[in-house]
Order: C-alpha cells, then structure tokens, then sequence
C-alpha cells in the first residue's frame, strides 16, 4: 500500500467515526440553541435509540427479524417520542444554574443507562451487518460497505436537516424561537412544540448514528459513555449551538482521532483527541465555524 | 431562649465528637469502620470541590484525575523509594496542588460550560497518562503491595488504626477549609464566583484566585489520594476519572453548594444510602438518578437549604407566637 493510500484510507475511517460524532453533536446542539440547555444525557439517548431500533433487527422483541431498514425507522420514531418526552422533563430545568442543569441530564442519563442495564443486561453483543462485509475497494482504498453507507445516510441525515431548518416555514419557526423565545412566541409561534420537535430531531440524530454504527462497534448499555463525551466535545469544537459548526467539529474530531491513531500512537489516540481540543477551546473559544452562539462572559 | 440554643448545639457538637472517636468500638464489624474510612476520604474531595466551585465558582472537573495525581505520588514514593507515610502525603498534596494550579490555567481564557469541558479533558487525558505509562504507573493493572502506615514502630495496619488518621485529616480539611472560607481569601473567592467584572475593578487579583481555588481543591485530593492508597494498599486508574468527580459533584449539591456542612451532609448522606440501598443493585442507582433530578428540581440549594428554611419557618413561628402572646396581654 502506497503512502497516499494509507492516509486515504484512514481519512476515511475518521470520516466514518467522524459523521457518528457529528450526529451526536448535532443532538447537543439542537437542545443548546433550543433550550440554552447541555443536555449531557445525550449518550445515553444515543445508546437508547441504538437499542430502539437493533433489538427489532437482532429478534430480540418476539424473535421479529425486522429488516435493517425498518429497524433503523422504528429506531428513529422511538427516539423522536422520547425526545418529546424530554422537552417536557426539560422545560422547567432550562431556567436554572449551569450546574444543576449538568447534574439534572446527567442523573437523567443515569436512569437511562441503569435502565437498559437492567432490561437488556450489562454484556453487550455484536450485530451482524446487514451489508456484506467484503469491503469495496475504491482507488486502492477499501471501504466497508456498513461504512459507505453510515458516511452516506449521515450525510444526507445533515444536509436534510439543515434544509428543513433553512427552507421551510416549520425550520424557520424554529429559528426563531431559538433566535428570540419571547418574541416568536408574541408572534404566535408555539415554542415549547418547537422545542419539542428540536429535541426529536437531535434524539432521531443520535438513534440513526447508534444503528448505523451498531455493525461497526459493539452494542452494550455503556456504548454511550464515550460517544456522550466525544459528540460533546465536538459540538463544542464547531461552536456550541450551531448546526453547521456541529458537523464539522464531528468531523474534524473523527478525523483527527483517525489520524493520530494512524500516525502517530494509538494508545495515544484520546489523550491526543482531548489536548488538541483544549487548546482549539483556549485559542477560539467560539468554536472553529466561528458563529457566535454563546454568550461571552 | 437564645442560650438555650446554644447549650443545646455545644451538646450536639460533644456528642457528634464522642460518636466519631468511639466509632471504631461501637462498629459491628470490621467492613462499617471501612465503609467510616471510604466516608472520609469522599469528605476531603467534596470539601476541596466545594471550595473550588461553591465558593470561587471555578468547575475543577479534573478532580477525579487529581485525587488519582495524590493516590499515584503516594503509592510510587513508597514502593519504589520507602518513603513512609508521615513524608508521602504532604508530598502527595503538593504534587495534586501544582498539577491543579496547571489544569486552572485555562480558566484565564475560557468559562462556565468551555471550563468544565477543558478541566473533563484535561482530567481524561491525565487518566490516560496513568494508564498508558506502563513502566512507571503499573499501566491498568494499577500499583499493589502498599504499605499502610507505621507510626514511630506503631502499626496502623488495620481499618479501626487507620480511622483516627483519616478523623484527623478531615477534622484538619474542615477547620482549613472555614479558615479559607470565612476570611479574606474566601471573600475575594465569593466576589470572584458572583461578578468577575466587578471583583476585577475592585482589585481583586482574579488570576492568582482562581489559580488558588483549584490549587485548593486540588490539595484536598491530594491528601484524599494519599490516604486512600494506603488504606486499601491497591490502586488502578479506572477510579480516578470524570466519573469520580460526578459523584463529588452530586454530592455537594445533595449537600449544598457553597457551603462547607453541605458538603459533609451530602457525602455522608450518599455513601450511608448507597449502603442501605445495596439490595436494590441496579434499580439503586435508577432510584439515585431519580434523586438528583428531584433534588435540582424543588432544592437546588441541597438539604443544607432545607434546613435553614426550616431554621427560618421556627423563627417566625416563634416570634409570631411571642407576638401573638404580647397581643393577648396587651388585650
């Protein structure tokens, strides 16, 4: 393998994990600028919609074997109810101290993750790829199929999803209600459904990123601790809050695991990870996207 | 009135003291003089977390890692130089303090939710060096055959010995701690949490204060890191993360952020409970997440809070009915 091969082909697995991260950051961030609220539940919500939609596929519920892609649909819409269950659990906390508000999604996280654990049990398995997994080989870099296709529906996921938010009149209500509480609602925009439907678009988000990656990584009720961290740092990397920035901090966080891993150590990768973020936080602390959407202190 | 109230608090006080010194004897076995110790250690990290964050409002997330920082100094000076006890912990506590006067630096440029993600990273990273460097740190196998303690030729080989190290260490952490809080320093911490701006134009040297606040913070794990490792004469990494510092964190605010006895009602309350509520296994820790979201809910100011309402209610009831009894005369 050529040098320029190795660095495609690893650029594409930080792709892959990347576009897993983008989607569980855009979740962070459509509760951020929906709610003004980190919602650090958010992985144990993408554990919870991987369970939603694999235990369909897997039989566990009744010996189903529903086919892949109506389990990642079933998986979605699990999700989306949750998260209107959630912005009713949320709305009273969106008032208080940073703090408690950490504490609150964190102990709602808790119960999820304890939850599951004791439903589903504590060891996890591995789910069988609904694609065969004889990778494709394109200009001398081989790309699994199960990863082509998280690449591909996560990207469509991302660029669906900011149309919905740019182009239509629901996206903008949304808008602006994120933009100015007080004055959509003046305007006579129903804000808490808008939070709502903000809050199942993020969980749907993170659902699709567990199922599609659930052939790639190992399900289990503590997949999402990681994952939790990582979609956050990532949000926080592309500018807390913003849609945009949400994708490509994922990506650039992906990538850059990838490439550590690659070249230069990979029992390194994380500490690697966590440092370079640091020092993004230290140097541009609106993210790199740059959209201001925190307020300065 | 008023004396009496304070007679009856010295009492309190007295019996609380005799409690704490007999508890080794009064214990019914060996594993709750343990579980008195585990107590203990949790009270330094929630005591230097309190300070840090309940007073100075600095988010030291990295606490997990720093108390790892004390237990990891300590371990190594005595297995691999012999360094006894009396000499490994102030050792361990400098170590802790410098490496957390390090991971505050960031606090100069960036706040609130950044803050607490580059101090979580920071910890995780710092985790990761425990883990990653096998030759020093034993890797994820940790460091065993500690030595506990050995007082000039007397042993403190065992849990009931060991309980008075550690009473006194917390009883030092608490006295500290008001001193810090209650004076100059904790002044320029509170001005610091409520107005940054304002503390600033009022000449508060807001770097070397926030520098100290995780310093402080950091100091406390320290010794709890140091003590630890020589209780249970075996330390592994996967204690000292992000996790370790949720729980502190859960603690103080059960307790009462920004507030030292908050602190101590929190750790005590949720360690004893965790005991009581081990028959439930996992369903426990569902019932512990329920908590703490009621507690953010309806007593963001933790059970210190609730007392003092409850201080506040017997105050106006009693002087409602010393009012209503000077009425009646008066009719």
């Amino acid at each position: 393998m050529s040098v320029t091969s190795i660095f495609f082909q690893t650029l594409i697995g930080g792709i892959g994990i990347g576009s897993l991260y983008a989607l569980v950051a855009l979740g962070y961030s459509m509760t951020f600028r929906s709610m003004g609220l980190v919602n650090f539940a958010q992985g144990s919500i993408y554990m919870v919609g991987t369970y939603f939609g694999i235990i369909w596929y897997q039989g566990m519920v009744m010996n189903l074997h529903v086919p892949y892609a109506a389990a990642f649909l079933i998986g979605l819409l699990c999700n989306a109810l949750l998260g209107i269950v959630l912005e009713r659990i949320f709305r009273p906390l969106a008032k208080l101290d940073l703090m408690l508000m950490l504490l609150a999604t964190i102990g709602l996280g808790f119960i999820l993750d304890n939850l599951f654990t004791i439903i589903f049990g504590a060891t996890g398995f591995a789910v069988n790829s609904p694609l065969p997994n004889t990778p494709w080989i394109i200009f001398g870099v081989r790309v699994l199929p199960q990863m082509a296709l998280l690449i591909g529906v996560s990207f469509s996921l991302m660029i669906g999803n900011q149309l919905f938010l740019s182009r239509t009149k629901w996206g903008r209500a949304m808008r602006a209600s994120a933009v100015d509480y007080e004055i959509a609602r003046a305007m006579g925009i129903p804000t808490n459904r808008m939070n709502a439907l903000a809050l199942s678009i993020g969980c749907m988000m993170s659902a699709a990123a567990g199922i599609l990656a659930a052939p790639i990584v190992y399900v289990s009720p503590s997949m999402g601790v990681a994952v939790g961290l990582k979609g956050f740092a990532a949000a926080i990397l592309g500018g807390l809050g913003s849609v945009p920035g949400a994708i490509a901090g994922g990506l650039v966080y992906g990538v850059l695991e990838a490439l550590s891993a690659g070249y230069i150590s990979s029992t390194w990768t994380q500490a690697i990870a966590y440092i370079v973020m640091v020092v993004v936080l230290m140097v541009k602390p609106s993210g790199i996207v740059g959209e201001i959407t925190v307020e300065k202190v | 009135m008023r004396k009496i109230t304070r007679i009856l608090r010295w009492i309190l006080i007295l019996a609380v003291a005799c409690l704490m010194l007999v508890l080794p004897w009064i214990a019914q076995n060996r594993y709750q003089v343990h579980i008195a110790n585990n107590i203990g250690i949790w009270l330094l990290l929630s005591l230097g977390l309190n300070i840090a964050m309940g007073y100075a409002g600095q988010y030291n997330l990295a606490l997990g890692a720093l108390w790892g920082v004390g237990a990891y100094t300590a371990a190594l000076l005595q297995t691999r130089l012999g360094v006894p006890f009396w000499i490994n912990l102030p050792l361990s506590i400098i170590a802790a303090a410098v490496i957390a006067a390090f991971v505050g630096l960031p606090s100069f440029k960036v706040r609130s939710h950044y803050l607490a993600l580059v101090t979580i990273a920071l910890g995780e990273a710092m985790n990761l060096v425990l883990v990653n460097e096998v030759p020093i740190t034993g890797g994820a196998d940790g460091i065993g055959h500690i030595q506990m303690p050995n007082f000039f030729g007397f042993p403190i080989n065992n849990d009931e010995r060991y309980y008075y190290i550690i009473l006194i260490m917390v009883i030092l952490g608490y006295v500290l701690g008001r001193q810090i809080v209650s004076h100059r320093i904790g002044r320029a911490f509170r001005a610091l949490r409520d107005d940054f701006q304002a503390a600033r134009a009022m000449g508060v040297n807001t770097g070397f204060y926030q520098i100290l606040a995780f310093a402080i913070s950091g100091a406390y794990a320290g010794a709890a890191g140091a003590l630890y490792a020589q209780l249970n004469t075996y330390i592994s990494p996967d204690i000292f993360t992000f996790n370790s510092a949720l729980i502190v964190l859960t603690m103080i605010l059960v307790g009462g952020m920004g507030s030292l006895p908050g602190s101590i009602v929190g750790t005590v309350l949720l360690l004893v409970l965790n005991e009581y509520l081990q028959v439930f296994q996992r369903w426990q820790l569902v019932g512990y997440g329920i908590a703490i979201i009621v507690v953010v809910l309806f007593l963001p100011g933790g059970v210190v809070e609730l007392a003092r309402k409850f201080g506040n209610f017997r105050r106006r009831w009693l002087a409602g009915l010393s009012k209503g009894k000077s009425d009646a005369e008066a009719g």
